[in-house]
Protein backbone atom coordinates (compact mmCIF):
# COMPACT_ATOMS: atom_id res chain seq x y z
CA UNK A 1 0.00 0.00 0.00
CA UNK A 2 1.16 3.47 -0.84
CA UNK A 3 2.50 5.43 2.08
CA UNK A 4 0.41 8.60 2.54
CA UNK A 5 2.30 11.74 1.58
CA UNK A 6 3.50 14.02 4.34
CA UNK A 7 1.74 17.33 3.87
CA UNK A 8 2.89 19.30 6.83
CA UNK A 9 6.15 18.69 8.63
CA UNK A 10 6.92 20.60 11.77
CA UNK A 11 10.20 20.14 13.54
CA UNK A 12 11.89 21.85 16.43
CA UNK A 13 9.28 24.54 16.78
CA UNK A 14 9.97 27.03 19.55
CA UNK A 15 7.95 30.15 20.20
CA UNK A 16 9.17 32.86 22.52
CA UNK A 17 7.52 36.08 23.45
CA UNK A 18 9.03 39.30 24.73
CA UNK A 19 7.88 40.08 28.22
CA UNK A 20 8.91 42.30 31.07
CA UNK A 21 10.96 39.50 32.59
CA UNK A 22 12.79 38.89 29.33
CA UNK A 23 12.08 36.22 26.76
CA UNK A 24 9.27 33.94 27.82
CA UNK A 25 9.10 30.56 26.17
CA UNK A 26 5.56 29.63 25.14
CA UNK A 27 6.10 26.37 23.32
CA UNK A 28 9.20 24.24 23.16
CA UNK A 29 10.44 21.70 20.72
CA UNK A 30 7.28 20.69 18.88
CA UNK A 31 7.69 17.95 16.29
CA UNK A 32 4.93 16.41 14.23
CA UNK A 33 4.06 15.32 10.72
CA UNK A 34 0.66 15.49 9.12
CA UNK A 35 -0.01 12.98 6.37
CA UNK A 36 -2.61 13.56 3.71
CA UNK A 37 -6.11 12.63 4.79
CA UNK A 38 -5.02 12.27 8.37
CA UNK A 39 -6.53 13.94 11.40
CA UNK A 40 -4.11 14.96 14.10
CA UNK A 41 -5.74 15.80 17.40
CA UNK A 42 -4.05 18.24 19.73
CA UNK A 43 -5.33 18.04 23.29
CA UNK A 44 -4.46 19.85 26.46
CA UNK A 45 -5.82 22.11 29.16
CA UNK A 46 -6.41 25.78 28.51
CA UNK A 47 -3.09 27.58 28.52
CA UNK A 48 -1.08 24.58 27.37
CA UNK A 49 -0.08 26.23 24.11
CA UNK A 50 -2.46 24.63 21.62
CA UNK A 51 -3.59 27.86 20.03
CA UNK A 52 -0.09 29.36 20.02
CA UNK A 53 1.09 26.31 18.11
CA UNK A 54 -1.51 26.70 15.40
CA UNK A 55 -1.04 30.45 15.18
CA UNK A 56 2.67 29.94 14.72
CA UNK A 57 1.99 27.47 11.89
CA UNK A 58 -0.11 30.10 10.19
CA UNK A 59 2.44 32.81 10.97
CA UNK A 60 -0.29 34.78 12.64
CA UNK A 61 1.69 35.75 15.70
CA UNK A 62 2.79 39.31 16.15
CA UNK A 63 6.17 39.42 14.41
CA UNK A 64 7.53 42.22 16.51
CA UNK A 65 7.11 40.62 19.89
CA UNK A 66 7.41 36.93 19.22
CA UNK A 67 10.17 34.76 17.89
CA UNK A 68 9.30 31.57 16.03
CA UNK A 69 12.18 29.14 15.63
CA UNK A 70 12.24 25.82 13.86
CA UNK A 71 10.94 24.57 10.59
CA UNK A 72 7.38 24.40 9.28
CA UNK A 73 7.21 22.76 5.87
CA UNK A 74 4.02 22.71 3.85
CA UNK A 75 4.32 20.43 0.83
CA UNK A 76 8.07 20.85 1.01
CA UNK A 77 7.94 24.63 1.25
CA UNK A 78 9.34 26.36 4.29
CA UNK A 79 6.75 28.66 5.88
CA UNK A 80 8.69 30.02 8.78
CA UNK A 81 10.20 33.35 7.80
CA UNK A 82 8.13 33.86 4.69
CA UNK A 83 7.21 37.43 3.90
CA UNK A 84 3.79 38.57 5.09
CA UNK A 85 2.79 39.09 1.49
CA UNK A 86 3.57 35.52 0.42
CA UNK A 87 2.08 34.06 3.56
CA UNK A 88 -1.17 35.82 2.79
CA UNK A 89 -1.31 33.98 -0.51
CA UNK A 90 -0.89 30.62 1.21
CA UNK A 91 -3.26 31.25 4.06
CA UNK A 92 -6.80 30.47 3.01
CA UNK A 93 -5.68 28.65 -0.12
CA UNK A 94 -3.29 25.98 1.07
CA UNK A 95 -3.82 26.17 4.82
CA UNK A 96 -7.30 26.99 5.98
CA UNK A 97 -8.24 27.99 9.47
CA UNK A 98 -11.46 27.33 11.35
CA UNK A 99 -11.76 29.42 14.44
CA UNK A 100 -13.36 28.73 17.75
CA UNK A 101 -15.90 31.50 17.78
CA UNK A 102 -17.78 31.76 14.49
CA UNK A 103 -19.54 34.91 15.68
CA UNK A 104 -16.34 36.92 15.88
CA UNK A 105 -14.67 35.40 12.83
CA UNK A 106 -16.94 37.23 10.40
CA UNK A 107 -17.28 40.95 9.87
CA UNK A 108 -20.75 41.93 10.97
CA UNK A 109 -21.04 44.68 8.35
CA UNK A 110 -20.73 42.53 5.21
CA UNK A 111 -23.03 39.78 4.05
CA UNK A 112 -21.97 36.14 4.11
CA UNK A 113 -21.85 36.18 0.31
CA UNK A 114 -19.50 39.16 0.12
CA UNK A 115 -17.08 37.61 2.58
CA UNK A 116 -17.26 34.28 0.80
CA UNK A 117 -16.60 35.76 -2.61
CA UNK A 118 -13.79 37.93 -1.29
CA UNK A 119 -11.94 34.83 -0.09
CA UNK A 120 -12.44 32.99 -3.37
CA UNK A 121 -11.47 35.90 -5.59
CA UNK A 122 -8.31 36.85 -3.72
CA UNK A 123 -6.92 33.40 -4.35
CA UNK A 124 -8.25 32.49 -7.78
CA UNK A 125 -8.90 34.11 -11.14
CA UNK A 126 -12.60 33.26 -11.05
CA UNK A 127 -15.15 35.83 -12.13
CA UNK A 128 -17.72 37.03 -9.68
CA UNK A 129 -20.38 34.82 -11.21
CA UNK A 130 -18.19 31.72 -11.01
CA UNK A 131 -17.27 32.59 -7.45
CA UNK A 132 -20.93 32.78 -6.49
CA UNK A 133 -21.52 29.38 -8.05
CA UNK A 134 -18.58 27.91 -6.18
CA UNK A 135 -19.80 29.45 -2.94
CA UNK A 136 -23.27 28.02 -3.39
CA UNK A 137 -22.04 24.52 -4.18
CA UNK A 138 -19.64 24.45 -1.26
CA UNK A 139 -22.40 25.60 1.07
CA UNK A 140 -24.56 22.80 -0.27
CA UNK A 141 -21.70 20.42 0.52
CA UNK A 142 -21.97 21.21 4.20
CA UNK A 143 -25.75 20.73 4.20
CA UNK A 144 -26.70 24.34 4.64
CA UNK A 145 -30.30 24.99 3.69
CA UNK A 146 -30.97 27.38 0.80
CA UNK A 147 -27.46 28.78 0.11
CA UNK A 148 -28.53 31.51 -2.35
CA UNK A 149 -30.62 33.06 0.39
CA UNK A 150 -27.84 32.71 2.95
CA UNK A 151 -25.50 34.66 0.69
CA UNK A 152 -27.54 37.80 1.28
CA UNK A 153 -27.75 37.46 5.04
CA UNK A 154 -25.51 39.07 7.61
CA UNK A 155 -23.54 36.92 10.07
CA UNK A 156 -25.66 37.92 13.05
CA UNK A 157 -28.78 36.60 11.34
CA UNK A 158 -27.44 33.04 11.47
CA UNK A 159 -27.15 30.73 14.44
CA UNK A 160 -23.74 29.70 15.73
CA UNK A 161 -23.97 26.22 14.27
CA UNK A 162 -24.90 27.52 10.83
CA UNK A 163 -22.17 30.13 10.90
CA UNK A 164 -19.61 27.52 11.85
CA UNK A 165 -20.70 25.46 8.86
CA UNK A 166 -20.38 28.52 6.62
CA UNK A 167 -16.85 28.93 7.92
CA UNK A 168 -16.12 25.29 7.10
CA UNK A 169 -17.57 25.84 3.63
CA UNK A 170 -15.35 28.89 3.08
CA UNK A 171 -12.27 27.11 4.30
CA UNK A 172 -12.92 24.03 2.21
CA UNK A 173 -14.04 25.64 -1.05
CA UNK A 174 -10.49 26.17 -2.32
CA UNK A 175 -9.52 22.60 -1.44
CA UNK A 176 -6.66 23.40 0.92
CA UNK A 177 -4.24 20.62 1.73
CA UNK A 178 -4.35 21.38 5.45
CA UNK A 179 -7.16 22.64 7.62
CA UNK A 180 -6.41 23.84 11.10
CA UNK A 181 -9.51 23.65 13.26
CA UNK A 182 -9.05 25.44 16.56
CA UNK A 183 -11.76 24.21 18.93
CA UNK A 184 -14.30 24.11 16.10
CA UNK A 185 -17.17 22.90 18.25
CA UNK A 186 -16.56 24.43 21.67
CA UNK A 187 -18.97 27.30 21.09
CA UNK A 188 -21.73 25.03 19.79
CA UNK A 189 -24.36 22.92 21.49
CA UNK A 190 -24.12 19.14 21.40
CA UNK A 191 -26.44 18.54 18.48
CA UNK A 192 -24.63 21.05 16.28
CA UNK A 193 -21.32 19.74 17.50
CA UNK A 194 -21.96 16.31 16.06
CA UNK A 195 -23.13 17.78 12.76
CA UNK A 196 -20.01 19.92 12.38
CA UNK A 197 -17.76 16.97 13.18
CA UNK A 198 -19.63 14.91 10.63
CA UNK A 199 -19.01 17.57 7.96
CA UNK A 200 -15.31 17.72 8.76
CA UNK A 201 -15.08 13.97 8.56
CA UNK A 202 -16.89 13.83 5.24
CA UNK A 203 -14.76 16.54 3.68
CA UNK A 204 -11.64 14.74 4.73
CA UNK A 205 -12.82 11.47 3.23
CA UNK A 206 -13.92 13.11 0.01
CA UNK A 207 -11.04 15.47 -0.64
CA UNK A 208 -8.22 13.90 1.34
CA UNK A 209 -7.63 17.08 3.32
CA UNK A 210 -5.46 16.77 6.39
CA UNK A 211 -6.99 18.22 9.51
CA UNK A 212 -5.29 19.47 12.61
CA UNK A 213 -7.97 19.30 15.25
CA UNK A 214 -7.39 21.28 18.39
CA UNK A 215 -9.65 20.58 21.32
CA UNK A 216 -9.75 20.15 25.05
CA UNK A 217 -12.64 17.75 24.70
CA UNK A 218 -11.50 14.16 24.52
CA UNK A 219 -14.89 13.22 23.13
CA UNK A 220 -14.23 15.29 20.01
CA UNK A 221 -10.77 13.80 19.70
CA UNK A 222 -11.97 10.24 20.06
CA UNK A 223 -14.60 10.81 17.39
CA UNK A 224 -12.38 12.20 14.69
CA UNK A 225 -8.66 11.92 15.28
CA UNK A 226 -6.32 9.25 13.93
CA UNK A 227 -3.30 10.42 15.81
CA UNK A 228 -3.27 12.38 19.05
CA UNK A 229 -0.66 14.69 20.53
CA UNK A 230 -1.06 15.66 24.16
CA UNK A 231 0.27 19.06 25.15
CA UNK A 232 1.21 20.31 28.56
CA UNK A 233 3.06 23.52 29.43
CA UNK A 234 4.01 24.13 25.81
CA UNK A 235 5.41 20.70 25.14
CA UNK A 236 4.07 17.59 23.48
CA UNK A 237 4.28 15.03 26.25
CA UNK A 238 2.83 12.12 24.38
CA UNK A 239 1.97 11.36 20.79
CA UNK A 240 0.34 8.14 19.69
CA UNK A 241 -2.34 6.51 17.63
CA UNK A 242 -5.74 7.34 19.04
CA UNK A 243 -6.56 3.73 19.93
CA UNK A 244 -3.23 3.22 21.61
CA UNK A 245 -3.54 6.47 23.51
CA UNK A 246 -6.99 5.70 24.89
CA UNK A 247 -6.13 2.10 25.73
CA UNK A 248 -2.61 2.47 27.03
CA UNK A 249 -1.82 6.02 27.99
CA UNK A 250 1.87 6.29 28.84
CA UNK A 251 2.35 9.72 30.32
CA UNK A 252 0.91 10.63 33.73
CA UNK A 253 -0.69 13.76 32.30
CA UNK A 254 -2.51 11.79 29.60
CA UNK A 255 -3.89 9.50 32.27
CA UNK A 256 -5.03 12.53 34.25
CA UNK A 257 -6.83 13.92 31.21
CA UNK A 258 -8.49 10.61 30.50
CA UNK A 259 -9.65 10.38 34.09
CA UNK A 260 -11.04 13.89 34.00
CA UNK A 261 -13.97 12.87 31.83
CA UNK A 262 -17.28 12.98 33.66
CA UNK A 263 -18.42 9.53 34.65
CA UNK A 264 -21.15 8.32 32.39
CA UNK A 265 -22.82 4.96 32.04
CA UNK A 266 -20.98 3.70 28.99
CA UNK A 267 -23.01 0.55 28.54
CA UNK A 268 -26.08 2.70 27.98
CA UNK A 269 -24.28 4.48 25.18
CA UNK A 270 -23.03 1.34 23.54
CA UNK A 271 -26.50 -0.02 23.32
CA UNK A 272 -27.31 3.29 21.71
CA UNK A 273 -24.82 3.01 18.88
CA UNK A 274 -25.69 -0.58 18.00
CA UNK B 1 -41.32 22.59 48.15
CA UNK B 2 -38.62 25.15 47.48
CA UNK B 3 -39.49 26.37 44.04
CA UNK B 4 -42.58 26.01 41.97
CA UNK B 5 -42.99 27.25 38.44
CA UNK B 6 -46.61 27.33 37.42
CA UNK B 7 -47.86 27.60 33.84
CA UNK B 8 -45.22 30.09 32.81
CA UNK B 9 -45.64 31.50 29.33
CA UNK B 10 -43.33 34.13 27.99
CA UNK B 11 -42.59 35.87 24.73
CA UNK B 12 -40.23 38.56 23.57
CA UNK B 13 -41.52 41.50 21.60
CA UNK B 14 -40.02 42.52 18.29
CA UNK B 15 -40.05 46.30 18.07
CA UNK B 16 -42.42 47.94 15.67
CA UNK B 17 -40.72 48.77 12.40
CA UNK B 18 -42.42 51.35 10.14
CA UNK B 19 -45.74 49.92 9.05
CA UNK B 20 -45.25 46.46 10.51
CA UNK B 21 -47.39 45.76 13.53
CA UNK B 22 -46.05 44.49 16.83
CA UNK B 23 -44.89 40.94 16.71
CA UNK B 24 -44.12 38.66 19.60
CA UNK B 25 -41.81 35.68 19.48
CA UNK B 26 -42.94 32.93 21.84
CA UNK B 27 -40.12 31.71 24.09
CA UNK B 28 -41.77 29.66 26.80
CA UNK B 29 -45.17 28.05 26.75
CA UNK B 30 -46.93 26.54 29.73
CA UNK B 31 -43.93 25.47 31.73
CA UNK B 32 -44.61 23.91 35.12
CA UNK B 33 -41.99 22.33 37.30
CA UNK B 34 -41.00 22.02 40.93
CA UNK B 35 -37.71 21.77 42.73
CA UNK B 36 -37.51 20.32 46.23
CA UNK B 37 -35.03 21.38 48.86
CA UNK B 38 -31.64 19.75 48.27
CA UNK B 39 -32.51 18.52 44.81
CA UNK B 40 -30.68 19.26 41.61
CA UNK B 41 -32.68 19.58 38.43
CA UNK B 42 -30.92 19.58 35.08
CA UNK B 43 -32.49 21.63 32.32
CA UNK B 44 -31.41 20.32 28.93
CA UNK B 45 -32.03 21.61 25.46
CA UNK B 46 -30.32 22.88 22.33
CA UNK B 47 -29.46 26.54 21.86
CA UNK B 48 -32.53 28.68 21.47
CA UNK B 49 -34.78 26.30 23.36
CA UNK B 50 -35.55 28.85 26.05
CA UNK B 51 -33.38 27.41 28.82
CA UNK B 52 -31.77 30.67 29.83
CA UNK B 53 -35.05 32.57 29.67
CA UNK B 54 -36.58 30.08 32.06
CA UNK B 55 -33.54 30.56 34.29
CA UNK B 56 -34.07 34.32 34.27
CA UNK B 57 -37.77 33.92 35.00
CA UNK B 58 -36.93 31.74 37.99
CA UNK B 59 -34.36 34.25 39.23
CA UNK B 60 -36.93 37.02 39.14
CA UNK B 61 -35.13 38.93 36.42
CA UNK B 62 -37.67 38.54 33.66
CA UNK B 63 -41.36 38.89 34.41
CA UNK B 64 -43.25 36.23 32.47
CA UNK B 65 -46.29 37.24 30.43
CA UNK B 66 -48.39 34.64 32.19
CA UNK B 67 -47.96 32.27 35.08
CA UNK B 68 -46.34 32.41 38.49
CA UNK B 69 -43.09 31.51 40.13
CA UNK B 70 -43.28 30.54 43.78
CA UNK B 71 -40.11 30.52 45.81
CA UNK B 72 -40.53 29.32 49.37
CA UNK B 73 -44.24 29.85 49.01
CA UNK B 74 -44.07 33.50 47.85
CA UNK B 75 -44.91 34.57 44.35
CA UNK B 76 -41.72 36.24 43.14
CA UNK B 77 -43.44 38.72 40.89
CA UNK B 78 -46.30 39.93 43.08
CA UNK B 79 -44.72 40.29 46.52
CA UNK B 80 -43.60 43.64 47.80
CA UNK B 81 -40.02 44.72 47.41
CA UNK B 82 -39.00 43.94 51.01
CA UNK B 83 -40.08 40.32 50.76
CA UNK B 84 -38.36 40.07 47.42
CA UNK B 85 -35.15 41.31 48.89
CA UNK B 86 -35.34 38.62 51.55
CA UNK B 87 -36.14 35.98 48.95
CA UNK B 88 -33.30 37.06 46.66
CA UNK B 89 -30.88 36.21 49.41
CA UNK B 90 -31.69 32.54 49.07
CA UNK B 91 -31.61 32.54 45.30
CA UNK B 92 -28.25 33.00 43.63
CA UNK B 93 -26.85 32.57 40.17
CA UNK B 94 -23.63 31.59 38.37
CA UNK B 95 -23.47 32.40 34.66
CA UNK B 96 -21.51 30.84 31.83
CA UNK B 97 -19.22 33.70 31.01
CA UNK B 98 -17.13 34.12 34.13
CA UNK B 99 -15.29 37.19 32.81
CA UNK B 100 -18.37 39.25 32.12
CA UNK B 101 -20.11 38.40 35.37
CA UNK B 102 -17.53 40.20 37.49
CA UNK B 103 -16.52 43.83 37.55
CA UNK B 104 -12.98 43.95 36.12
CA UNK B 105 -12.07 46.87 38.37
CA UNK B 106 -12.91 45.14 41.62
CA UNK B 107 -10.62 42.84 43.53
CA UNK B 108 -11.77 39.34 44.38
CA UNK B 109 -12.36 40.56 47.91
CA UNK B 110 -14.83 43.21 46.81
CA UNK B 111 -16.51 40.86 44.36
CA UNK B 112 -17.21 38.26 46.99
CA UNK B 113 -17.86 40.92 49.62
CA UNK B 114 -20.66 42.57 47.68
CA UNK B 115 -23.50 40.25 48.74
CA UNK B 116 -22.18 40.41 52.31
CA UNK B 117 -22.26 44.22 52.20
CA UNK B 118 -25.84 44.11 51.03
CA UNK B 119 -27.25 41.63 53.51
CA UNK B 120 -24.97 41.21 56.48
CA UNK B 121 -23.45 43.86 58.62
CA UNK B 122 -20.06 42.48 59.45
CA UNK B 123 -17.08 44.33 60.81
CA UNK B 124 -14.19 44.73 58.39
CA UNK B 125 -12.13 42.03 60.03
CA UNK B 126 -14.99 39.60 60.20
CA UNK B 127 -15.81 40.19 56.56
CA UNK B 128 -12.21 39.63 55.55
CA UNK B 129 -12.10 36.39 57.51
CA UNK B 130 -15.36 35.26 55.95
CA UNK B 131 -14.10 35.98 52.43
CA UNK B 132 -10.92 34.05 53.17
CA UNK B 133 -13.00 31.10 54.34
CA UNK B 134 -15.13 31.25 51.22
CA UNK B 135 -12.07 31.30 48.99
CA UNK B 136 -10.68 28.29 50.78
CA UNK B 137 -13.99 26.53 50.45
CA UNK B 138 -13.90 26.84 46.65
CA UNK B 139 -10.29 25.69 46.51
CA UNK B 140 -8.48 29.00 46.15
CA UNK B 141 -5.87 30.62 48.30
CA UNK B 142 -7.11 33.33 50.75
CA UNK B 143 -4.15 35.42 49.56
CA UNK B 144 -5.87 35.64 46.17
CA UNK B 145 -8.42 38.13 47.48
CA UNK B 146 -6.20 41.04 46.51
CA UNK B 147 -6.11 40.00 42.86
CA UNK B 148 -8.17 41.40 40.02
CA UNK B 149 -10.28 39.25 37.65
CA UNK B 150 -7.74 39.44 34.81
CA UNK B 151 -5.18 37.76 37.03
CA UNK B 152 -7.28 34.62 37.31
CA UNK B 153 -7.81 31.85 34.80
CA UNK B 154 -11.32 30.97 33.64
CA UNK B 155 -11.61 28.07 36.06
CA UNK B 156 -10.40 30.14 39.01
CA UNK B 157 -12.74 32.99 38.17
CA UNK B 158 -15.66 30.59 37.97
CA UNK B 159 -14.72 29.48 41.49
CA UNK B 160 -14.89 33.11 42.59
CA UNK B 161 -18.34 33.38 41.05
CA UNK B 162 -19.34 30.30 42.99
CA UNK B 163 -17.85 31.76 46.18
CA UNK B 164 -19.94 34.88 45.66
CA UNK B 165 -23.04 32.78 45.10
CA UNK B 166 -22.59 30.75 48.29
CA UNK B 167 -21.50 33.74 50.43
CA UNK B 168 -24.96 34.14 51.92
CA UNK B 169 -25.64 30.43 52.28
CA UNK B 170 -28.51 30.46 49.79
CA UNK B 171 -31.08 27.70 49.38
CA UNK B 172 -30.87 27.55 45.64
CA UNK B 173 -28.37 28.41 42.90
CA UNK B 174 -29.22 28.70 39.23
CA UNK B 175 -26.23 27.48 37.23
CA UNK B 176 -26.65 28.77 33.70
CA UNK B 177 -24.11 26.86 31.58
CA UNK B 178 -21.66 27.42 34.40
CA UNK B 179 -19.15 24.81 33.27
CA UNK B 180 -19.61 24.93 29.50
CA UNK B 181 -16.80 27.35 28.74
CA UNK B 182 -14.22 25.55 30.84
CA UNK B 183 -11.84 22.86 29.68
CA UNK B 184 -12.35 19.22 30.65
CA UNK B 185 -10.07 19.20 33.68
CA UNK B 186 -11.52 22.38 35.15
CA UNK B 187 -15.02 21.22 34.34
CA UNK B 188 -14.53 18.08 36.38
CA UNK B 189 -13.08 20.07 39.28
CA UNK B 190 -15.95 22.55 39.31
CA UNK B 191 -18.56 19.79 39.08
CA UNK B 192 -16.86 18.08 42.00
CA UNK B 193 -16.90 21.31 43.98
CA UNK B 194 -20.59 21.88 43.23
CA UNK B 195 -21.44 18.36 44.31
CA UNK B 196 -19.54 18.85 47.55
CA UNK B 197 -21.21 22.18 48.32
CA UNK B 198 -24.56 20.61 47.64
CA UNK B 199 -24.02 17.95 50.27
CA UNK B 200 -22.51 20.36 52.81
CA UNK B 201 -25.18 23.07 52.61
CA UNK B 202 -28.10 21.07 51.30
CA UNK B 203 -28.24 23.37 48.27
CA UNK B 204 -30.64 22.97 45.39
CA UNK B 205 -29.45 23.62 41.88
CA UNK B 206 -31.12 24.38 38.62
CA UNK B 207 -28.41 23.21 36.25
CA UNK B 208 -28.96 24.67 32.79
CA UNK B 209 -26.84 23.03 30.11
CA UNK B 210 -26.78 21.42 26.71
CA UNK B 211 -24.26 18.85 27.84
CA UNK B 212 -26.00 15.70 29.02
CA UNK B 213 -22.78 14.29 30.43
CA UNK B 214 -22.23 17.22 32.79
CA UNK B 215 -25.90 17.26 33.79
CA UNK B 216 -25.91 13.54 34.40
CA UNK B 217 -22.92 13.70 36.69
CA UNK B 218 -24.49 16.21 39.07
CA UNK B 219 -28.27 16.16 38.76
CA UNK B 220 -30.98 14.07 40.40
CA UNK B 221 -33.68 14.83 37.87
CA UNK B 222 -33.62 16.04 34.29
CA UNK B 223 -36.01 18.15 32.25
CA UNK B 224 -35.79 18.56 28.49
CA UNK B 225 -36.87 21.77 26.84
CA UNK B 226 -37.50 22.25 23.16
CA UNK B 227 -38.73 25.41 21.45
CA UNK B 228 -40.06 26.71 24.74
CA UNK B 229 -41.94 23.58 25.63
CA UNK B 230 -41.13 21.16 28.35
CA UNK B 231 -41.08 17.94 26.37
CA UNK B 232 -40.16 15.53 29.12
CA UNK B 233 -39.37 15.41 32.83
CA UNK B 234 -37.42 12.66 34.49
CA UNK B 235 -37.42 12.46 38.27
CA UNK B 236 -34.84 9.73 38.01
CA UNK B 237 -32.04 10.73 35.66
CA UNK B 238 -31.42 7.19 34.45
CA UNK B 239 -34.84 7.04 32.90
CA UNK B 240 -33.75 9.45 30.19
CA UNK B 241 -32.09 6.59 28.34
CA UNK B 242 -35.37 4.76 28.01
CA UNK B 243 -37.16 7.77 26.55
CA UNK B 244 -38.57 7.49 23.07
CA UNK B 245 -39.13 11.20 22.45
CA UNK B 246 -37.37 12.44 19.31
CA UNK B 247 -35.75 15.48 20.95
CA UNK B 248 -34.43 13.45 23.84
CA UNK B 249 -33.17 10.80 21.45
CA UNK B 250 -31.29 13.34 19.36
CA UNK B 251 -29.69 14.78 22.48
CA UNK B 252 -28.61 11.35 23.61
CA UNK B 253 -27.33 10.29 20.23
CA UNK B 254 -25.15 13.37 19.98
CA UNK B 255 -23.16 12.45 23.05
CA UNK B 256 -19.63 11.91 21.83
CA UNK B 257 -18.02 8.58 22.41
CA UNK B 258 -15.49 8.18 25.17
CA UNK B 259 -13.33 5.82 23.24
CA UNK B 260 -12.47 5.75 19.53
CA UNK B 261 -13.83 2.24 19.35
CA UNK B 262 -17.34 3.53 20.00
CA UNK B 263 -17.30 6.26 17.40
CA UNK B 264 -20.69 7.39 16.26
CA UNK B 265 -19.37 8.90 13.03
CA UNK B 266 -19.44 6.65 10.04
CA UNK B 267 -15.76 6.06 9.50
CA UNK B 268 -13.94 3.73 7.24
CA UNK B 269 -13.12 1.45 10.11
CA UNK B 270 -9.95 1.17 12.09
CA UNK B 271 -7.19 3.36 10.63
CA UNK B 272 -4.45 0.99 11.72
Amino acid sequence: MEEPRKVLQVSGLHVKVKAEQGMLSLIQDIHFDLKSGQVLGLVGESGSGKTVTCNSLLQLLDRKNTIVEGSIQLNGRELNGLKAEEMRRIRGKEIAFIMQNPMSAFTPVYTIGMQFIETIRTHTMLTKKQAIELAVTSMEDVNLPDPPKLMNLYPFQLSGGMLQRVMIAISMCLRPSVVIADEPTTALDVVNQLQVLRQLDRLRLEYGTSIMLISHDLGVISELADEVAVMQHGQIVEQANVFKLFDHPQHAYTKKLLNARPAFPLQQLNRESV
Amino acid sequence: MLLQVKDVTHSYGVPRLFWRSDRRVPVLSDISLTIEQGMCLGLLGTSGAGKSTLGKVILGLEKPRQGQVFFQGHDLYSTDIQTRKVLRRDLQVVFQDCYSSVNPRMTAERIIGEPLDNYERLSLNEQKRKIGELLEMVGLNPEDMRKYPNQFSGGQLQRINIARAIALKPKMIVLDESVSSLDMVNQTHILGLLRELKSVFGLSYLFITHDIKAAYSICDGLAVLEKGELVEMFDDKDRIFASSHATVRSLISSILSEHPRHRSLSLDGDPT
